[in-house]
């Protein structure tokens, strides 16, 4: 069966690799990301098992990533998000956080794209800067292996505000999705979750979800898929489960306040199907059994859930253990189906 | 029931106390551990997702407590898996959220001495130049 991994993390071996790809004054700087607020995993969130020859941080060696994914699971495609630089999309100094922008593409492209034409790229924008992000999105999106924009979920003002749509409207243009992957909430300039901060990395991690929750209710509620008729949102790393109650949720309320969205003709769960996906990892794991298929009916599944692995992250899934056993046609559309025909993959 | 067959993994001074090796026994991979002086083995797959177990991050752990509390125990003798890092103790296999359903299995290990053949029982001196066995 045909597979694709729409969430695999790569990171250079050494933070030199952007910065020598940045202008004189930021390359002196070094690169520095906006911290959290006190709260780590203390496990890490790298898969110690994932390192380097020699000591390579996990996830920096395109051969090792072969040997552990691509080949280990007989995969088509892995789809690169530079999760680690998404910070930029809270980056207080803006000018900063571009430099970063435009290295970290430009490396994407010469270090890992270059090396195999199974890795697929993200651009990764800053939600800082909305027009000098759509000009990245025209410079980098015309590359056969480039997917997909990427940004930060974290935001100080939900992503489906028009301040933001000059983002959209260039990713439309360039035929590409946005996705959205969590890891800088309650960092740099974002907010915390709706009831303030969390006070473990339990916490954070449980609430990310809150967060894709508000991004997808703002998004759709604010217009952005009626004002975008051909852009399509990935939502990457922020669960599943919630989908089905957030859509029945916002379709009965559609019902009775239909009158201050009346851009959304038709219920919002409509739009949802049509043109948002979800990833799988990290994947639901219900108290009963059956339970995690009912949940995929739900949700359409079979039209709106690819399989991601957030290889080489502590959490991460894999594509042969993290399902129960599925129906053929619901699984070839999880594990190939359905990301083929969003990122145009024919073969 | 198949009696056990012992197999020899290394000599003492290779496995030196918080350190873990990884073999292949009768094609299952195992890792051999040194726990403050003890020898344990358990199977090197996690029953969540078959994760390699035994290259994870030896630690301790937390015993439940009032709120509040933190009281870490058991250094070294905690085994978390490299994915999703679920903690099994190293002595029993048995993982710490729920030692009854989840588990990973364990086998025996003796420390035999090097000259004759003859099993040391447990614990007593142990010879850096004898062979930790493991029986499966």
């Amino acid at each position: 069966m045909k597979l694709i991994d729409c969430d695999v993390h790569n990171v250079p071996v050494s933070m030199k690799e952007i910065s020598e790809r940045m202008p004189a004054y930021f390359r002196q700087r070094g690169i520095h990301m906006p911290g959290s607020f006190g709260i780590k995993n203390p496990m890490g969130v790298l898969r110690v098992d994932a390192q380097g020859p020699n000591g390579e941080p996990a996830g920096s060696v395109p051969s090792v990533m072969k040997e552990q994914l691509l080949d280990a699971y007989d995969m088509d495609y892995a789809v690169l998000i530079g999760a680690k630089f998404l910070g930029i999309g809270v980056h207080p100094e803006v000018d900063f956080a571009l430099a970063i922008m435009r290295a970290y593409n430009d490396w994407q492209s010469e270090v890992w794209l270059a090396d195999d034409k199974r890795f697929l790229g993200s651009i990764i924008v800053t939600q800082m800067d909305p027009v000098a992000s759509a000009a990245e999105i025209r410079r980098m999106g015309k590359q056969k292996q480039v997917v997909q924009v990427v940004m930060t979920s974290a935001t100080r003002v939900p992503l489906g505000d028009r301040y933001y749509w000059p983002i959209y409207e260039a990713a439309q243009e360039m035929g590409l999705p946005i996705a959205l992957h969590p890891g800088s909430e309650c960092t740099g300039v974002s907010e915390s979750f709706s009831a303030g901060y969390p006070a473990s990395y339990l916490e954070w991690h449980t609430n990310l979800s809150q967060n894709f929750m508000a991004q997808l209710t703002s998004i759709v509620c604010r217009g952005v898929l009626n004002e975008y008729k051909e852009l399509n949102f990935v939502f990457v790393e922020g669960g599943f489960g919630w989908v089905p109650s957030l859509l029945w949720r916002l379709d009965k309320n559609w019902k009775a306040l239909r009158n201050t969205v009346p851009w959304l003709k038709r219920a919002p769960s409509e739009y949802v199907f049509e043109r948002c996906r979800f990833t799988t990892q990290p994947v639901e794991e219900p108290f009963g059994r059956g339970e995690l298929e009912q949940t995929m009916r739900m949700m359409q599944a079979e039209r709106t859930l690819m399989f991601s692995s957030d290889y080489p992250h502590w959490d991460n899934d894999s594509p042969v253990r993290a399902f129960p056993k599925l129906d053929d046609d619901l699984k070839q559309a999880i594990l190939w189906k359905t990301a083929a025909e969003l990122y145009h993959l024919t073969d | 029931m198949k009696e056990k067959i012992a197999h020899e993994i290394c000599k003492v001074s290779e496995l030196p106390p918080g350190e873990r090796i990884i073999i292949e026994i009768e094609g299952k991979s195992i890792g051999v551990f040194n726990v403050h002086g003890e020898f344990f083995a358990l199977r090197n797959t996690c029953p969540h997702e078959g994760a390699e177990l035994c290259k994870g991050t030896i630690t301790g752990m937390n015993l439940p407590s009032e709120v509040g509390e933190y009281n870490w125990v058991r250094d070294g003798e905690i085994i978390r898996c490299p994915w999703h890092a679920w903690e099994f103790d190293i002595k029993t296999g048995k993982s710490i959220f729920n030692p009854h359903k989840v588990r990973v299995k364990c086998y025996d290990v003796e420390v035999e001495g090097s000259e004759e053949k003859s099993v040391a029982t447990f614990p007593v001196e142990v010879n850096e130049e004898d062979i930790v066995v493991v029986y499966l």
